[in-house]
C-alpha cells in the first residue's frame, strides 16, 4: 500500500490571500499538492463550523489565510478570522484533539514566498498527527 | 433540483503547459449530471473568443456555468459580460482557477495534479448547482454635489478639477479664506456629522451658530496638516519652530530667517520617535538652496532620516552640497533632541560617523506638517478608520491612493501624510477626478453578494452592529437586525460571528462552503 497522502484544507480570502496564491504560482514556486483551497470573501466569513466540518470530513489540518492585519481589505476581517481560529483551537483542545491542526496565517498580496511555507508547515502537521479518526472507523 | 450547466475549459490556461489529460476532464464533465454542454475555448478572458460558447449557451438554455481557467478577477469582466448576453446571471458562474492552483505549482507531479484538477471540477459542479441568481439594485443620486472639506492646496485643486468634470462643488472651510476655485465657498463652517452612503450623503454642518443639513453625492476630505497633533518633546521644546512653507512665505516677503537654519524631519504625532515620512524632499532642498543663495553667510543644515527627491530634483543634492549646505543623516533609534541646558542647540547622532553633533540654530524649521487634529473629528463624523499615525485610512495604498474604505468619500493632501505642495496638488486633482467620475454615474449600484438577516432567528444581540466596519447592520422597526444593502460590502464578518446564525451571505452560504469542502476532501491526491 502506498503512503497515505495528507489532507490539508485552506480557507483563503478572496483578496490578499488569493492574490498571494496566484503570485506564488506565477513566480514558479512549487508546493505540496495535498492542499485544498476553499475561497471565502474574507477570513471574517470563516465560521467555526466550517473548520470543524472540514476536520470531520477527513481533513488532517486546516489553515485560514487572510490579509495582513493592518492592511486587510475589509478593515478588521483578518482580525476576526484570527479570533474565530482561536475559538476553534480551544474547542479542539477540550475535545482532546491537537489544537495545532488548525492555524491562521496572514500574507500580503506581494508575498510570493509565504504560501509555500504555510503549505509545508501544515503538511508537516498533518503528517505528524495523521488522521483524526482512522480511515476504517469513520462513520 | 433542475439545472443546465455549461462547462468551459480555457485552452490557454488548462492546456499550457500540457500536463493535464484534458480529454479526461472533458469526459468527466460531460458524464456529470445536469451538464448540457462542454466546450473548450481559447483565452476566455477575451470576450471575442466567447461568441461560440455563448451561442451554444443560448441554444441549450444554459442557466449556470463552470469555467476552468485562471484567476477569477482576470477572467471575470469579459466572461460575465458575454454570459450576460446569454441570460446567465453573473452569480451563477463558477470560475475554477486551474492554472494557478493546480497546473503551475504542481508541474513535478502530473498524476496528483490531474487528480486535483478532477476533484476541483467535481467540487465546482456541486457548488454551481447550489448557487442562486442575485440581482443588483440601483438608486439614483439626489444631487450632483461634491463637498470639499478644507480649502487648502489640495482642496482647491480637487474643486477645480471636479468642477471642470461637471460636478457641483461646495467647499467648506473652517476659517475665512478667499479662493479662486469655482463653486460655492462656505467660510467659517464645520462638518459635525454625516449620515447616508456614497451617492446620497447628508452632512450636518455648523455655520456660525446655526446647524444645517447639506446633501451631497461625494465628499473629498482635504483637511490638511496642522500642529495640533504634535506632542513630542521636540515640539514642546521649541515653540518657535516653523514649518517649511511658512519660512518660504517669509522669504518671499523679504524677511530672511535669523541665525543658522536647521531644517529637520517632521516629528511623529505620537511623539515617541521620528518617523520616516514618505514625502518629497524637493521643496526642502529648493528652499534651502534659495536661502543659501540669498544669504550666503547663513549656515544651513538639513537633518534627515531618509531623503527622496523626485526625478530631476535629485540634481538639487549636488547644487546644495556645492553651495555649502550641510546634510546630517541621523539614526532611526536616536531621535534628535533639544539640549536641556541650551534651548538653541539640537543634538543629533550622526548615522555615518556615529558621533553626537550639537547644532546651534537660530531658526528651527520642520520640513512639513503632520496630519491635522481635525482629521480625527472628521474621520469620526464620516466614519472612516484611522491609521496608527493619526491619518485617514486609504482604500488601497497602491491601487486607490485617494479613496477611503467608504465608497464616495475621498481623501487627499496632508490629511494623509506630510507632503510638499506639489504632491498635495496632484493628489487633490486625483481626488477631484475620482469624485467627479463617481458623481457622473448618476446612480449607485449595490446588492448582489451581500448579507441578509432572517428575522425570525435574530435575537437582536447587537453583535453584528458592533462587528461590521461599514455600519451596515441596524436594528429595524421590528426590533430585529437588518442590513442596509447600500452599505454592505459583502465581507461576511457578521455572518461568521452571529451567535444565532441568523445572517446569511449570498453566494457564500454555509451549505455552499460545506459542500465544496466535502467534495474537495473526497478526492485522493
Amino acid at each position: 500500500m502506498s503512503e497515505r497522502k495528507p489532507k490539508v484544507v485552506g480557507f483563503c480570502c478572496e483578496r490578499h490571500g488569493a492574490d498571494a496564491v496566484v503570485l506564488t504560482a506565477r513566480t514558479g514556486k512549487q508546493y505540496d499538492a495535498s492542499v485544498r483551497l476553499v475561497q471565502v470573501p474574507c477570513t471574517g466569513r470563516v465560521d467555526g463550523i466550517h473548520i470543524l466540518e472540514a476536520l470531520e470530513k477527513g481533513a488532517d489540518a486546516v489553515f485560514v489565510l487572510g490579509c495582513l492585519e493592518k492592511n486587510c481589505y475589509y478593515d478588521t476581517g483578518s482580525i476576526e478570522g484570527r479570533k474565530r481560529v482561536g475559538y476553534v483551537k480551544s474547542m479542539l483542545a477540550e475535545a482532546g484533539i491537537e489544537a495545532e491542526r488548525v492555524e491562521m496565517f496572514n500574507a500580503a498580496s506581494t508575498n510570493a514566498w509565504a504560501f509555500p511555507e504555510i503549505v509545508s508547515k501544515m503538511v508537516e502537521v498533518a503528517k505528524r498527527f495523521g488522521p483524526i479518526v482512522p480511515e476504517g472507523e469513520r462513520r | 433540483m433542475k439545472a443546465s450547466i455549461q462547462v468551459v475549459i480555457c485552452n490557454c490556461c488548462v492546456c499550457m503547459p500540457s500536463l493535464l489529460d484534458v480529454d479526461r476532464l472533458i469526459r468527466m464533465a460531460s458524464e456529470a449530471p445536469m451538464v448540457v454542454s462542454v466546450r473548450t475555448a481559447d483565452a476566455v478572458c477575451d470576450g471575442k473568443n466567447l461568441s461560440e460558447v455563448v451561442k451554444e449557451a443560448k441554444e441549450r438554455e444554459v442557466d449556470r456555468a463552470v469555467v476552468l481557467a485562471c484567476h477569477k478577477h482576470d477572467v471575470s469582466p469579459a466572461l460575465f459580460k458575454s454570459y450576460g448576453r446569454a441570460g446567465v446571471n453573473e452569480y451563477m458562474i463558477e470560475v475554477v482557477n486551474i492554472r494557478e492552483e493546480v497546473l503551475l505549482p504542481h508541474l513535478a507531479d502530473p498524476a496528483r495534479a490531474q487528480s486535483k484538477a478532477e476533484t476541483k471540477l467535481a467540487a465546482a459542479l456541486v457548488r454551481v448547482v447550489l448557487l442562486k441568481p442575485l440581482a443588483k439594485s440601483s438608486e439614483a443620486m439626489r444631487t450632483k454635489n461634491v463637498v470639499v472639506i478644507g480649502a487648502g492646496v489640495a482642496g482647491q485643486a480637487a474643486a477645480r478639477v471636479a468642477a471642470v468634470a461637471g460636478a457641483h462643488t461646495i467647499m467648506i472651510e473652517k476659517t475665512g479664506k478667499s479662493v479662486k476655485a469655482p463653486g460655492v465657498l462656505l467660510n467659517n463652517t464645520q462638518v459635525i456629522g454625516a449620515k447616508g452612503y456614497g451617492g446620497n450623503i447628508t452632512l450636518r454642518i455648523e455655520a456660525g451658530q446655526k446647524e444645517e443639513e447639506l446633501e451631497c453625492a461625494a465628499v473629498i476630505v482635504a483637511t490638511g496638516g496642522g500642529w495640533g497633533t504634535l506632542k513630542g518633546p521636540l515640539a514642546k521644546a521649541c515653540k518657535d519652530a516653523i514649518p517649511l512653507y511658512k519660512m518660504y512665505e517669509q522669504m518671499q516677503s523679504g524677511s530672511l530667517p535669523s541665525g543658522p537654519v536647521v531644517i529637520v524631519d517632521t516629528p511623529d504625532p505620537t511623539g515617541k520617535t521620528m518617523k520616516v515620512q514618505d514625502y518629497a524632499w524637493d521643496d526642502a532642498l529648493e528652499t534651502a538652496i534659495d536661502l543659501k543663495k540669498r544669504a550666503p553667510s547663513t549656515e544651513v543644515y538639513v537633518v534627515f532620516q531618509e531623503m527622496r527627491a523626485f526625478g530631476l530634483s535629485e540634481l538639487a543634492y549636488k547644487e546644495a552640497a556645492e553651495l555649502g549646505i550641510k546634510f546630517v543623516r541621523y539614526d532611526r533609534s536616536a531621535t534628535p533632541k533639544i539640549d536641556s541646558k541650551e534651548p538653541t542647540k539640537l543634538v543629533v547622532k550622526d548615522f555615518s560617523q556615529g558621533e553626537l553633533l550639537s547644532l546651534r540654530f537660530g531658526t528651527l524649521v520642520f520640513a512639513s506638517i503632520p496630519p491635522n487634529k481635525d482629521n480625527e473629528e472628521m474621520a469620526d463624523a464620516l466614519r472612516i478608520p484611522m491609521t496608527m499615525e493619526g491619518s485617514m485610512r486609504r482604500g488601497s495604498i497602491q491601487r486607490w491612493p485617494v479613496t477611503t474604505p467608504r465608497p464616495g468619500v475621498f481623501v487627499c493632501g496632508s490629511a494623509l501624510f506630510p507632503k510638499s505642495r506639489e504632491v498635495a496638488k496632484v493628489e487633490g486633482e486625483a481626488a477631484g477626478t475620482m469624485a467627479a467620475e463617481f458623481v457622473r454615474r448618476g446612480a449607485i449600484e449595490f446588492g448582489g453578494a451581500v448579507a441578509e438577516v432572517s428575522q425570525e432567528k435574530c435575537s437582536a444581540c447587537l453583535t453584528c452592529i458592533r462587528t461590521c466596519p461599514y455600519e451596515a447592520p441596524f436594528i429595524g422597526t421590528a426590533s430585529k437586525a437588518e442590513i442596509r444593502t447600500q452599505l454592505c460590502q459583502g465581507c461576511g464578518m457578521c455572518v461568521g460571528i452571529c451567535p444565532s446564525k441568523a445572517i446569511d451571505l449570498h453566494h457564500y452560504t454555509d451549505d455552499q462552503i460545506a459542500a465544496e469542502t466535502k467534495v474537495l476532501l473526497g478526492g485522493d491526491f
